[in-house]
């Protein structure tokens, strides 16, 4: 055993570690999500202890519906990284193809694979744990698009940076927008977190909705003001999504698409 | 008329001139080369025709109108190849070209990728995912891509790279055999010389970002006035060396060969004088210049 050569190899992926962002996310940027958000699930539920109905309903829902806005932004930022893994963003863009066309067929190809990927959780669910999450039908349908909108302007940021700063950022494509996801509050109310925390709550749609479903699946009910906050909230962020990725689009252009691939 | 008019192009990256006032035409049914050595800003040039590439200032018209204007009109009539590019892998060869071929809403799509593959030589590979293709198989599917939509300018970055030389002569031959039926303009980069000087009509040389020599093969060629000497010299080796030395002429001795340069018009003189002090050789080559040592003169001096 040579340790010169043992430690050639450890320094070889220290170099791959330090240069690249998603080692640095799996090491430090996971864990740090999980403890956040799973901590403060565990706190959520031990504070209600038995006051919350329908726990488990609350708990798998949030964790089906969370993939709604993973999904669209996932379809944005992952598919065109596709594009730059395969180098193939200049064939697509010296074609006339515009980048309007571009985002609607991701769009689209999101509404479709979210259904099929929504459908089989939802499935999964029911056949796992019998837990029908159709069980209030149409009243979650309005915030299923609420939620699918939170994923596309998530992915127009995402796909934006991604324009701007190319491969090396390429882990926020998975990572961006689980930022969202403590402050969405998914399995806990938006009261249970700390007051700073809650001030970024207020202005993000997500929590708006994760609150609303959960009225829905507790109550029966549903919540016009958390779905209007919402959709006000979505047309904010999505305008101004999209006019950041056509900003990215354009500046990225002035240093040349090729430097992307 | 003019397939596409550059004018007073520039692109700058900080500091950097990667491209600095560069004003060129190509007109319908052209093959134009664009030569230069690495850095001379060849790439950055074809990425601004693409419009993936924004210019810092100039101007660039397609069949009349301005890019920047009627960019997605003028898209439809170009193509671009290069060794430089790749399409996705995991995608076969077909479905590749299906895209392209939808993207530039061509009619009869089975029909044309079926032609284009067949002239090609790559038909088939058709049910081939991308990444199970070598080099050369690769560049003549992108080259298919770049045929689909009937294109009226061709950008081609070294198009024959990685080819082996039959396969490479049968693409020249396609390339001129498009130029000639259907007036397809082309924009040429290659490292092979051979290849540039055999099939262009103009050609332009760029370094370090701007034009230094634009004409005819023939003509660049011409503007090389000195031809090299070799020769295997049987008598009279020190009395040509004081004759060369005498007029400032450089020369090396290599394996009993004698090398130098000499103005091709002066050369017959030079050997009557050299013949008439006992000078005697066993052989003569006269190598005309080529393009390749136009290059390397010009690049020397810039």
């Amino acid at each position: 055993m040579n340790f010169n050569r043992v430690l050639a190899v450890i320094v070889r992926h220290f170099y791959t570690f330090k240069h690249n962002l998603n080692r640095l996310s799996d090491s430090f940027y996971w864990p740090a999500m999980d403890i956040i958000l799973w901590g403060l699930t565990s706190q959520y539920i031990q504070k209600a202890g038995g006051e919350v109905s329908n726990l488990i309903l609350v708990l798998l829902s949030g964790l089906v519906f969370w993939q709604i806005i993973w999904r669209g932004q996932y379809e944005i930022s992952v598919n065109l990284l596709d594009e730059l893994w395969n180098r193939n963003l200049v064939n697509l863009f010296s074609t006339p193809l515009t980048v309007n066309e571009w985002i609607m067929a991701l769009i689209l190809l999101g509404v479709i694979k979210m259904i099929g990927a929504i459908g089989f959780s939802i499935l999964l669910v029911w056949l796992l744990y019998s837990v029908n999450l159709f069980t209030f039908g149409w009243l979650l349908i309005p915030f299923f698009i609420s939620l699918l909108i939170v994923g596309w302007w998530a992915g127009l940021i995402v796909g934006g940076l991604l324009l701007r700063f190319g491969q090396r950022i390429e882990t926020i494509a998975w990572s961006g927008v689980f930022l969202l996801a403590p402050f969405s509050a998914i399995y806990y109310p938006v009261s249970s977190l700390p007051s700073w925390a809650q001030k970024i709550a207020q202005i993000i749609p997500s929590s708006y909705i994760f609150e609303g479903m959960r009225e829905v699946v507790q109550k029966g009910q549903i919540s016009y003001i958390n779905l209007t906050a919402s959709f006000l909230l979505n047309l904010i962020y999505i305008a101004l999504a999209y006019f950041f990725f056509k900003w990215c689009f354009k500046k990225s252009k002035e240093k040349g698409l090729a430097r992307l691939e | 008329m003019a397939v596409l008019q550059v004018k007073n192009l520039k692109k700058y990256f900080g500091k950097t001139k990667a491209v600095d006032d560069i004003s060129f035409e190509i007109n319908k049914g052209e093959i134009v080369g664009l030569l230069g050595p690495n850095g001379a800003g060849k790439t950055t040039t074809s990425q601004m025709l693409l419009g993936t590439l924004t210019p810092t200032a100039g101007e660039i018209f397609y069949f009349g109108e301005k890019f920047s204007d009627k960019n997605r009109e003028i898209l439809h009539k170009v193509n671009f190849s290069s060794a430089y590019i790749d399409l996705p892998w995991l995608l076969t060869v077909k479905e590749n070209l299906n895209i392209y071929a939808r993207l530039y809403e061509v009619k009869n799509r089975d029909k044309r990728i079926k032609k284009l593959l067949q002239e090609f030589e790559v038909w088939h590979l058709r049910k081939k995912a991308m990444s199970k293709l070598s080099a050369g198989q690769k560049t003549r599917v992108l080259l298919t891509k770049a045929f689909i939509n009937y294109p009226r300018l061709l950008i081609l970055d070294e198009p024959t790279a990685s080819l082996d030389p039959e396969i490479a002569v049968k693409v020249r031959q396609f390339l001129v055999k498009q130029q000639k039926e259907y007036e397809v303009a082309m924009l040429f980069t290659s490292h092979n010389l051979m290849e540039v000087q055999g099939l262009c009509d103009r050609i332009i040389f760029l370094n370090k970002g701007k034009i230094i020599a634009h004409d005819t093969p023939l003509g660049l060629i011409r503007k090389l006035k000195k031809a090299k000497i070799e020769m295997i010299i049987s008598q009279g080796k020190e009395v040509l060396e004081k004759y060369l030395k005498d007029r400032k002429i450089e020369f090396s001795w290599k394996k009993g060969k004698v090398f130098f340069s000499l103005d091709e018009k002066i050369i017959p003189k030079v050997l009557y004088q050299l013949s008439d002090q006992k000078v005697r050789y066993e052989e003569i080559e006269i190598l005309r210049p080529t393009l390749e040592d136009f290059f390397l003169e010009i690049v020397k001096k810039t």
